[in-house]
């Protein structure tokens, strides 16, 4: 085969060295998880993989990463929006703000947020009465993987907000269009795709989240579980084999979850972009 | 359907975009804003379709008041500039799209939104390109696209944006003749702005010449090009040589010669601007004693094109006079670079400073 002549430089090495560096990083720790599994028959891993407790968990956490996911997609939006669209007092500060959850150790955030939502906490004593517990539920679960995805969503679809023409909104309105058509027509479909990949990046930190969770759910087996928890006990029980079977079937549904979202989003991508 | 602005006021913060501005479109017209750049007239266009509101002053649509209604209601077409085509949406889609945001009630059939659509763009002759995507196709395409989205919902007023200002030189060409005779097929009310006064000449009925957020002048091309009002119109709608002189009893001064002023009669040693376009310097190369004229000499010679461009380092002061003459005129003169000519201005212009 001709070599082909490649304009820009340095394909070989830089290949290389990104091979080696996702290897060392990611592949080999992964596989090992694998190997370590292998230490199970066939029976034992199924055994230790459909453990109601197990499984319960499994929900718990991939339902609550879902629904942190979607709720940040939707207030995301709106608070990317609000950033973009709206001058007011104090928006640069409300702007670092939202990177606050990317920097806070997440244990620190589970810590605030179960002093806030408890019983006796801030807004726990008010929404309590009413019927609504948050702290040591599932539904803490979820406030808790809501608080630590909020970036995800607003710094993909921000910048895509603001390369937004101002014009083409003009146009629609000219055509008759009124301001939901604008926005469902007009600007959804124009930021689709980034809001797509920062659901699907708040989705993913969701499912890995642990620090902030643990505080805030209580970890009631059956209940409010989630599988990173189960892993970690199995670990601190030395039962590592047990540990990695879990984790191997964590890492199986994330990845097909997270290979669904990029092919969806490939899918939107190439419709947009129709070979420009 | 006709459009009476009366005294628009519009400020940016501190600058003033347009000053007390009142004009008339006349029905069917197709009338130019001419100006150059920060003249107020893209502001002015935006006004009148709603998508600016101004600080004072009515806009009339046949006589009803505009003040109240909102850009999705004037029924107004609007042509940007940069297109603004939905890229995420076909030609078709684009074009239809002013007829599937209707209310349920007034929204034609499917039937008719595809009828309607391909009667557009073959309109615009660009029915085969329905399934592409504004990204696949040229500037000139996308902006005729553009064209047949704001008329798909039968606008009453067609406003266009320096509809032409992105594209080369020859599709400008060819886009503003294609526009001059779908105005004169469609006679739909329209309104362009341009900063370029070729443009503005050649296609439209009724030029309005604006600077610093005024109107200069309107009337028809001719009327704006023959009987400019102020000198400002006069430099901006072609190439000028500018002299200072007075004026006296209807005599000015140019140079060493004396040109009578028929309507400054009465004018008593007053300082003038006197102007001269370039194709009316007459060049000779003898001093033939009818005609008054000053000498200088040829200092460059631009001979690309049908017309020859000269410059001309007059002898009585460190000015250069631009002169253009055909290119037979040119051969028959022998001139070159340091050939000594005398110069007669014709249709001088002047103007009391």
């Amino acid at each position: 085969m001709a070599k082909r002549k490649n304009v820009l430089p340095g394909f070989s090495l830089s290949l290389g060295y990104t091979l080696v560096y996702l290897s060392l990083i990611v592949l080999i720790p992964l596989a090992a998880a694998f190997i370590k599994t292998t230490e199970l028959s066939w029976h034992e891993f199924w055994a230790v993989v459909t453990a109601p407790r197990v499984v319960a968990s499994y929900k718990l956490t991939f339902g609550a990463s879902l629904i942190a996911a979607l709720i940040n997609a939707v207030f995301g939006l709106l608070t990317a929006w609000v950033l973009v669209r709206y001058s007011f007092p104090g928006k640069k500060i409300i702007d670092a703000l939202v990177d606050l959850p990317f920097a806070l150790p997440t244990a620190v955030a589970g810590i605030a947020l179960t002093a806030v939502y408890s019983a006796n906490g801030w807004i726990g004593s008010i929404i309590e009465p009413l019927g609504i517990k948050v702290a040591f539920t599932p539904l803490g679960v979820i406030v808790a993987l809501t608080c630590i995805g909020l970036p995800f969503v607003v710094r993909t679809v921000q910048p895509v907000l603001e390369d937004l023409e101002a014009e083409t909104e003009e146009a629609a309105a000219s055509l008759g269009a009124n301001r939901f058509q604008s926005f469902t027509k007009i600007i959804l479909p124009a930021i689709w795709p980034a809001l797509l990949t920062g659901f699907a990046l708040a989705f993913a930190r969701a499912i890995g989240e642990y620090g902030s969770v643990i505080f805030i759910a209580g970890n009631m087996p059956m209940v409010s579980e989630i599988t990173p928890l189960i892993i970690i006990t199995k670990l601190e029980q030395y039962d590592y084999a047990g540990a990695t079977a879990v984790a191997v079937v964590m890492l199986g549904i994330s990845f097909a979850l997270l290979l669904l979202i990029n092919a969806l989003q490939w899918w939107t991508n190439h419709r947009l972009t129709a070979s420009r | 359907m006709s459009i009476e602005i009366r005294n628009i006021q519009k400020n940016f913060n501190s600058f003033s975009a347009l000053n007390n501005v009142s004009l008339d479109v006349p029905s069917g017209e197709l009338v130019a804003l001419l100006g150059p750049s920060g003249c107020g007239k893209t502001t002015l266009l935006r006004i009148i379709a709603g998508l600016e509101t101004a600080d004072n002053g009515s806009i009339h649509f046949h006589g009803n008041d505009t003040i109240h209604s909102n850009v999705r209601d004037r029924q107004v077409g609007f042509v940007f500039q940069h297109y603004a085509l939905f890229r995420h949406m076909t030609v078709f889609e684009n074009v239809a799209f002013g007829l599937r945001v209707r209310p349920r009630k007034t929204r034609p059939s499917e039937n008719e939104i595809q009828r309607r659509v391909h009667e557009l763009l073959e309109l615009v002759q660009l029915d085969w390109l329905a399934d592409r995507y504004p990204p696949q196709l040229s500037g000139g395409q996308r902006q005729r696209i553009a064209l047949a989205r704001a008329l798909a919902v039968e606008p009453k007023v067609l406003l266009l944006d320096e509809p032409f200002g992105a594209l080369d030189a020859k599709v400008r060409k060819d886009l503003r003749r294609w526009l001059r005779r779908l105005h004169d097929e469609l006679h739909i009310t329209s309104v362009f702005v341009t900063h370029d006064q070729e443009e503005a000449l050649e296609v439209a009925d009724r030029i309005v010449v604006m600077n610093h957020g005024k109107v200069e002048q309107m009337g028809s091309p001719q009327e704006v090009y023959d009987k400019p009002a102020s000198p400002f119109v006069y430099q901006f709608l072609g190439n000028v040589n500018l002299f200072h002189s007075r004026v006296n009893e209807g005599k000015t001064h140019i140079g060493d010669i004396e040109v009578e002023i028929e309507s400054f009669k009465e004018t008593q040693n007053s300082p003038a601007l006197a102007y001269v376009r370039p194709h009316d310097i007459d060049i000779q190369k003898e001093l033939n004693g009818q005609k008054p004229a000053f000498s200088a000499i040829v200092s460059y010679i631009h001979s690309l094109g049908p017309l020859v461009r000269l410059e001309l380092q007059r002898d009585d002061q460190f000015e250069i006079v631009e002169a253009e003459m055909t290119r037979e005129k040119f051969l028959q003169l022998e001139l070159s670079v340091g050939s000594k000519v005398y110069v007669h201005p014709r249709n001088v212009r002047v103007f009391l400073n």
